[in-house]
């Protein structure tokens, strides 16, 4: 049988070292990049206090803050599938919160998220100029 | 007391005792099976459209149903959403006797609806009252309750409605299908829906609607009198939608 020039006895360590710094490479980018990142892309948004004004919202604010899809998503299965209309609307989340831009898309827009609740669902007009376009986007001007 | 005489009088005695401590115990499962509180619970809507008094020009239970519902309109039949239509039926051939006739038709709120059965996705539902409605939330578009429909009920959204009249209501996105739903919304909050207040106000009366549960109700009344037709009745999906005079 013809030996290896290339893997030898010799040299088998040092192949060894160079495939396992190929495989850990991508995991050690990431992992700082990750630490870079956090530190610089942390959208403020989501650090801001809960303004006091919104303690009497229909749960808890913070509740509401990081849990209001499921929240919304409860009342819509209340509603659709048996009938039960007694929480707010999404129509109804404006008569407080009347500024779409700043109580809906900005926070979404930080985190990447789009909606399509509006494409369907009325919600009173923020102060900007704004015109649905199919899918729930928003664009404004 | 031998021991014979002690089991005779000891079981009947024992099986009275455990009866009466189950008792409670039956009583709260058969109240969880009528599901008590919820509001839709014994309830089942209906309607009678009287073909002898709808006006075949008039259009007003049309133009509500569109300004309730946000219906779209096009103005081109491929895209155009009926909730409820007006279609001429003429008999074959000119001897039978028989007259153009024009009919009223909407989705027929079946017993036993096809569409509910087909949908993948469980979308589309009937609600403990009877009324079968679109989880539009859920709705893939795949368009199977359309065939599955035998009265072509439903229509699907190929264009984004660009009205919308009614900004309580939601309107539908491209890409789902939907069709009359009894205006459900309207019902519970105790209201009837908006094609029977227009007919009502434009002075026909030619639909009556109520819940076929309630022996006092005009449509249980009607309904027992026997005179009622109902579209493609033998096909088993047992709809909620009567014809006089059809």
């Amino acid at each position: 049988m013809k030996r290896s020039t290339i893997l030898t006895e010799k040299n088998r360590s040092r192949w060894a070292t160079i495939f396992a710094a190929i495989i850990l490479l991508p995991i050690g980018i990431s992992a700082i990049g990750l630490d870079v990142s956090r530190d610089a892309e942390m959208p403020d948004v989501f650090l801001e206090p809960v303004d006091s004004k919104w303690e009497n919202c229909i749960r808890d604010s913070t509740e509401m803050r990081f849990r209001h899809m499921d929240v919304l998503k409860e009342i819509r299965d209340k509603v659709i599938r048996y009938g039960i209309r007694d929480e707010v609307t999404l129509a109804g989340c404006g008569d407080c919160h009347q500024n779409r831009d700043q109580f809906c898309d900005r926070c979404h827009a930080a985190a990447s998220v789009t909606l399509d609740c509006f494409g369907c669902h009325y919600y009173p007009e923020s102060a900007s100029e704004r015109t649905a376009i199919p899918g729930g986007e928003v664009k404004n001007g | 007391m031998d021991r014979r005489i002690f089991l005779k009088k000891s079981g009947p005695a024992l099986a009275g005792v455990s009866g009466a401590m189950s008792l409670p115990i039956l009583a709260s499962c058969s109240s969880q099976d009528a599901q008590a509180d919820s509001p839709l619970a014994g309830k089942k809507w209906g309607m009678v459209i009287d073909l002898t008094r709808c006006q075949s020009d008039c259009t007003a239970c049309m133009d509500a149903c569109r300004q309730e519902n946000n219906v779209a309109l096009h103005g081109d039949p491929r895209w155009d959403v009926h909730w409820i239509r007006r279609a001429t039926i003429r008999p074959k051939d000119e001897s039978s006797g028989l007259e153009e006739k024009s009919v009223l038709l909407m989705c027929n709120q079946c017993d036993n609806p096809p569409c509910a059965q087909v949908c993948p996705v469980q979308a589309t539902y009937k609600r403990e009252d009877g009324i079968v409605l679109i989880d539009h939330h859920r709705c893939i578009g795949c368009r199977y309750c359309m065939i599955a429909c035998p009265y072509n009920a439903r229509f699907f959204n190929y264009k984004d409605n660009p009205e919308w009249p009614n900004k309580e209501y939601p309107r539908r996105s491209h890409g789902v299908a939907e069709s009359c739903h009894f205006c459900a919304h309207l019902l519970d909050k105790g209201g009837r829906p908006a094609c029977v207040e227009a007919c009502e106000q434009a002075g026909q009366r030619a639909l009556i609607f109520g819940d076929m549960n309630d022996p006092e109700s005009e449509i249980a009344q009607l309904v027992k009198e026997g005179l009622l037709k109902r579209i493609r009745a033998d096909w088993g999906t047992e709809p909620k939608v009567y014809y006089q005079g059809l």
